[in-house]
């Protein structure tokens, strides 16, 4: 039953096609749980924790702030293990966004790249996702941790090579932040329940290092595959460039990726700064619902 | 053994060395380079082998992006050179590496030394290498590196095990003495000095090094405002108009029945005091210890009505900025952080507000001894959005000002909110038997001297010799301190709480108590080889002195673990008034809190300010293209540039985004966000606003600072915000006084014009912050005083200032102006009240205060929000009306057609500006003002797309 649908027709000659793709056959959780375990890691440097646990409190889900201590040796031990436990009796693991280790060495997440190879929390990982039909999503610098990881799109923890995806630096050299406009592409996710294909959706941005580039090939799997998320568009609807719409000049202006099941979301728009009265000078609709969408998939 | 790497980015992803070379072709002008790359290298120590061969392609490079060699590929350079830090400054990249592969290894932290190694290609004279390497390397904070293989990363200090004794101090002649200042470059002057003589000679001994750098750093301006508590001996005026606010605040003081020494200090808090007295501040909370501006507000926490403190402050790094613009506008932000921190509240939002001199002007026109100010510009934007992006607040409003003047010295200001639940903070009088914890960041010899040198004369020499002084900020571990304070069960323990600003330990911890006993030995250092006055007045950023009782101790460093923090007891409070400071077993400093507190010798002058001047604006005699100079003026053209590399929307409470409207153009004239409730919700919001012009200020002080504090509140309510419950804090930035009675005049006259907006209006400065140090050679800064005004308020109040709808009548609302040329109060406070109601009656799609360029950037801000245009009323819309300043007064857009005001025109479907006839696009006016600083900040870059071949 699933369709892929591609916009060729405005894919002219210097246009970004617009991605569609829309299943009724999204993945969906053997084991029900009413309030189903968010655990939230903060390395030194995360900022987004307070942000992204009251997004899923607000979802209907149960977050948990977990502080990741590195002054010595041993206080890393005690953290490995504690967070494999933790990870062990969670539903979702959720990456927040922010600074990890200041964006240092030359280039984001790797300091949670490094806690994530840890074998004990790249099996805990593994085995919430592959066995236990858990949920896992990164924002911002977690969507950079997650893609340098292979989370997004390939559903593992892999050595990634030249040929992966990833997320570099902004074309205009800078941080940037602001509203953008994203376009959903794909239904094929436990994240996106609560919105349809084609809705367009505001989010605030704020990344140095947001710019997707991933070979030509992998994209066109990806886009297949309905694993292209979200697009930024301009304020016709439409796929750009524009670095007022595409504010780091991604690849087919691409913002977030989810793993072949859609189990794991990537995106860099800061989904979870929401609430009543926000951004009240930039029209439009704010509301992705991806945490309820989230709690929604183990609420069976 | 050292492992190294070099890493470099693909060609397709190399934009650092596309923009270098751009820089240095555009910039520079050097012509002749036709190509740059850079490459990162790594030297590695204390790690094996296999692990580090591991972390080339985790660690130190990402195989999608990068390039890695063992050796350097210098190809066919036709020149190559090395930069590092200089020792001692913080590298948060070696340091992130460093922790990275220890999180790997679950091991010790290898050592990690990072290089930035540049290639040139092209035929390159040595001159123009040079010039390039001027170029790239601030020798404050870095220098060349040898590009030959070390054989270890291991630094052998020395380790010093006594301080000096000053033998024979006591004995100094006058002459001895003065020449003792210079020698070790103190910052006192000669007064002090023989006051410190006399101090020993009654003690009986002669001091330490220690004792005489840790006073030197007491009585500094930077920690002591020396210049503010100068006793004011006389005061002669040329203007009926300052004579007048004069005998106002000798006035207020006989009411108060004040009988101090009358200084600017005075001027500049009396206004406060005497509202206070009079029961206008009943909201203020006041306490011994001293954070930051701290009011009591009710916060409407899902319905419940809660008790909550507000806490405000602005804070300038002008100098540290001026030299070293990334670490020292980094530290700007992360310092002014800690005061409402150590306060206990969270600091969710800020401000920032810069001056600087034109930065479009060619590198030549670059003074000696200065960096080019483009330069500075965009390195301390890059610094401050660096520290306040990783730390995780919004800043929402950024600024800058362009005035000649800031040639002289940079201004950096960072102010910020913050609140906090009543019931996590507890305010106790430190006892004796109390104990002393630090926490976050360690000692180094970076941080010594901050204080003092920012109060020194700036010279020629600065650049050169005032590398030990500048720092670098480590946002992740101020993190880590909002997170702990945060936590209301650590907040509780805490009695008092001081954060290191300049001055390190002594004055830090010397603050908290009057008696206090402090073990140097146990200060954590950043490396080995510290003395004991080296450990004594190092200041530190990220880094906290906390008094709990002794029973909280162990439980309060508990807490700072699990918040991966580093907690070490240094102190004891004793009942004895003296601040002992122990370091090998010694007493290396033992003075009286009496002797410390009297912050040196008393300082006299007399004033006489100038002669107030006409500020009036040039109105041009075209309206076309008035309207093109406009746009293309550096004080009205965009920022968006600049403002959009802050992150404006982390903590989910920004209300308003920094540019408004569909196109997201129209600038907001005041900062508005929810106040950062941690786990409900809540519709309360925090309004703050700025106001200034270094136009009117140059020419009458006085009118300066009054408009500033008028300009601060009309944003405010422009933006929804009610005229009640407005509260100030002031930044003054002034040039050097000296001893010049005309010199001293101009902050004098400043503080008067601010006394009086502040009792017309029954507003109080509750806090403030003085630079007295914007000189350099001949030049001097315009005289400053910028205004942070700041309210609370409801979402659902929320005015946007962007134009909603063609079609809508947009009217002036103005005071009455009185003979000085400032408002009438009576009708300035009526139209607060009436702009209030018709926004609270629904009536206003839209507003926006006349600032810098008066009604005519008002209506085009206005306009390029939604893309709306804008018909002038031809009948009184002179250019005159439309160019002119209009201080005080209100556009507004009007969601319906009434009679109110003056009626300026009305929105149009059509994207121009036009009155009678004359017209102008707003896609033309856009262009110009956009472009005006796109070399300088970028925002409309063009990016092609190229990758549509394969779908």
């Amino acid at each position: 039953m699933k369709k892929f649908i591609l916009i060729i027709s405005s894919a002219k000659k210097k246009e970004i096609p617009a991605f569609e793709y829309k299943t009724d056959k999204v993945a969906s959780a053997k084991i029900g749980i009413a309030k189903p375990k968010v655990l939230i890691p903060v390395f030194p440097g995360t900022n987004c924790e307070f942000d992204t646990a009251k997004a899923f409190a607000d979802g209907g889900a149960e977050p948990e702030i977990f502080v990741i201590r590195n002054l010595t040796a041993s206080a890393i031990q005690e953290s490995v293990s504690e967070f494999a436990s933790k990870l062990a009796k969670s539903q979702i693991v959720f990456i927040p966004g922010g600074f990890s280790g200041g964006d240092e060495p030359e280039g984001s997440a790797k300091f949670i790249t490094a806690f994530f190879r840890n074998a004990a929390i790249k099996d805990a990982t593994h085995e919430l996702l592959k066995n236990r039909d858990g949920l896992m999503g990164g924002i911002c610098n977690g969507f950079q941790a997650l893609i340098k990881l292979g989370l997004v799109p390939y559903g593992e923890i892999i050595d990634t090579d030249e040929n992966c995806p990833t997320l570099t630096f902004n074309t205009i050299g800078r941080h940037q932040s602001m509203i953008v406009r994203t376009r959903i592409c794909s239904n094929n996710s436990p994240w996106l329940q609560n919105v349809n294909v084609g809705d367009i959706i505001n989010v605030p941005i704020s990344h140095g290092e947001g710019r997707f580039v991933a070979p030509d090939a992998l994209i066109k799997k990806l886009a297949e595959n309905g694993q292209i998320a979200t697009q930024y568009v301009d304020l016709a609807g439409k796929p750009t460039a524009n670095v007022h719409f595409n504010p780091n000049d991604s690849y087919y202006a691409i913002e977030g990726i989810t793993s072949p099941d859609g189990r794991v979301l990537g995106k860099m728009g800061h989904s979870e700064r929401i609430g009543n009265g926000l951004y009240q000078n930039v029209p439009g609709n704010y509301t992705i619902g991806m945490f309820s969408s989230a709690v929604k998939y183990f609420n069976i | 053994m050292v492992y190294r790497v070099y890493v470099e980015k693909k060609n397709e992803f190399a934009h650092e060395a596309g923009s270098l070379l751009s820089d240095i072709k555009n910039f520079l002008g050097i012509k002749s380079v036709e190509k740059v790359r850079l490459i990162n290298r790594y030297d590695v120590e204390n790690i094996e082998q296999a692990l580090f061969e591991k972390c080339i392609n985790t660690v130190f490079s990402e195989p999608q992006l990068d390039n890695t060699s063992k050796t350097l590929d210098k190809d066919a350079a036709n020149a190559v050179f090395a930069v590092e830090f200089l020792p001692g400054q913080f590298d948060q990249r070696a340091d992130s590496a460093s922790q990275c592969i220890q999180i790997i290894s679950q091991g010790d932290r290898p050592l990690v030394r990072t290089a930035k190694v540049y290639l040139v290609y092209g035929n390159v004279s040595d001159e123009e290498l040079a010039q390039i390497k001027k170029y790239v390397i601030n020798p404050v904070e870095s220098r060349e590196a040898s590009l030959d293989e070390v054989k270890t990363l291991v630094t052998e200090y020395d380790v010093p095990t006594t301080v000096e004794t000053l033998d024979g101090f006591t004995k100094l002649s006058e002459k001895e003495l003065s020449d003792f200042v210079s020698s070790y470059g103190l910052a006192m002057d000669l007064d002090d000095i023989k006051f410190c003589q006399s101090y020993f000679i009654k003690e009986q001994r002669d001091p330490t090094i220690t004792e005489i750098r840790m006073i030197d750093t007491y009585w500094s301006d930077h920690c002591r405002h020396t210049t503010f508590l100068t006793t004011i001996d006389s005061v002669k005026f040329e203007d009926e108009i300052l004579q007048k606010a004069y005998d106002r605040y000798i006035d207020t003081r006989k009411e108060l029945g004040r009988t101090k020494p009358q200084n600017l200090m005075d001027i500049g808090t009396i206004a406060a005091k005497y509202l206070k007295a009079t029961g206008k501040l009943s909201k203020l909370d006041e306490s011994e210890e001293i954070n930051a501006c701290t009011v009591k507000i009710k916060v409407d926490v899902e319905g419940e009505q809660q008790d909550w403190l507000l806490l405000f402050k602005n804070e300038t790094h002008n100098h540290p900025t001026e030299i070293e613009p990334f670490g020292g506008a980094a530290t700007c932000i992360g310092g002014a952080i800690r005061d409402p921190l150590s306060g206990r509240s969270y600091v969710y939002a800020a401000m920032r507000v810069t001056g600087a001199a034109d930065p479009t002007k060619p590198i030549e026109e670059t003074m000696e001894g200065k960096l080019p100010q483009k330069k500075i510009v965009t390195t301390a934007a890059a610094g401050y959005s660096s520290y306040g992006n990783q730390i995780g607040l919004a800043t929402g409003m950024v600024d800058e000002l362009y005035h000649d003047g800031y040639a002289a010295k940079r201004m950096e200001i960072g102010a910020v909110i913050a609140a906090a639940p009543a019931e996590n903070v507890r305010r106790e009088v430190p006892e004796d038997g109390d104990i002393v914890i630090l926490l976050g960041g360690r000692t180094g010899r970076d941080g010594c001297g901050g204080a003092t040198g920012s109060s020194k004369s700036h010279t020629l020499e600065s650049l050169e010799k005032s590398g030990a002084e500048v720092q670098k900020g480590n946002a992740p571990e101020e993190r880590k301190l909002q997170r702990l304070f945060r936590n209301k069960e650590a907040s509780l323990l805490i009695k008092r709480c001081n954060d290191f600003g300049a001055g390190g330990v002594s004055v830090a911890i010397g603050e908290l108590a009057d008696g206090l006993e402090i073990n140097l030995n146990a200060v954590p250092k950043k490396y080995d080889g510290l003395d004991g006055t080296e450990l004594a007045i190092s200041e530190s950023q990220e880094r906290m002195a906390v008094v709990v009782q002794a029973k909280d101790a162990e439980k309060f460093m508990q807490l700072a673990a699990s918040e991966n923090l580093e907690a070490t007891i240094v102190a004891t409070v004793k009942a004895e008034p003296r601040l002992v400071m122990k370091w090998n077993g010694k007493n290396i400093c033992d003075i009286s809190r009496e002797f410390l507190n009297s912050n040196g010798a008393e300082k006299h002058i007399d004033i006489a300010p100038a002669k107030v001047e006409e500020f009036a604006k040039c109105i041009p005699d075209d309206f076309v293209s008035g309207y093109k100079a406009l746009v293309s003026d550096l004080n009205v053209c965009s920022k968006q540039g600049l403002s959009e590399r802050f992150d404006s929307t982390i903590g989910a409470g920004t209300v308003v985004m920094p540019f408004g409207g569909k196109n997201q153009k129209t600038p907001i004239q005041a900062m508005i966000n929810k106040v950062s409730v941690e786990k409900q919700h809540t519709d309360t919001v925090s309004y703050m606003a700025w106001g200034y012009n270094p136009y009117i200020s140059e020419k009458s002080p006085y009118h300066g600072a009054y408009l500033a504090v008028l300009e601060s509140v009309c944003k405010l309510v422009a933006s929804g915000a009610c005229f009640e419950d407005v509260y100030l804090t002031f930044q003054e930035y002034f040039e050097k006084p000296k001893k010049d009675a005309a010199r001293w005049g101009k902050p004098m006259a400043a503080l008067l014009g601010a006394l009086e907006a502040q009792l017309d209006y029954e507003v109080a400065a509750i806090g403030g912050k003085d630079s007295m140090s914007g000189s350099f050679e001949n030049i001097d800064v315009p005289p400053t005083l910028v205004s942070f005004a700041v309210t609370t308020g409801k979402t659902s109040d929320v005015v946007t200032p962007e134009f909603k709808k063609a079609g809508h009548k947009v009217v002036l609302v103005c005071p009455q102006y009185n003979e000085n040329g400032l408002p009438v109060k009576e009708s300035q406070t009526k139209i607060f009240d009436d702009v209030t109601t018709l926004m609270r009656n629904g009536k206003v799609a839209a507003a926006y205060t006349p600032t810098y360029g008066g009604i005519a950037e008002a209506v085009l801000k206005m306009a390029l929000g939604n893309g709306i245009g804008f018909e002038y009323n031809a009948d009184n819309m002179c250019n005159k009306a439309i160019f002119d300043y209009c201080y005080g007064a209100f556009v507004l857009e009007l969601t319906e057609d009434m009679d109110v005001g003056i009626t300026i025109g009305y929105t149009t479907e059509e994207k121009c500006i036009v009155r009678a006839g004359e017209k102008i696009s707003l896609d033309e006016l856009l262009g110009v003002y956009e472009d005006k600083l796109e070399k300088v900040y970028p925002y409309n870059i063009k990016c092609e797309e190229k990758r549509n071949s394969c779908i």
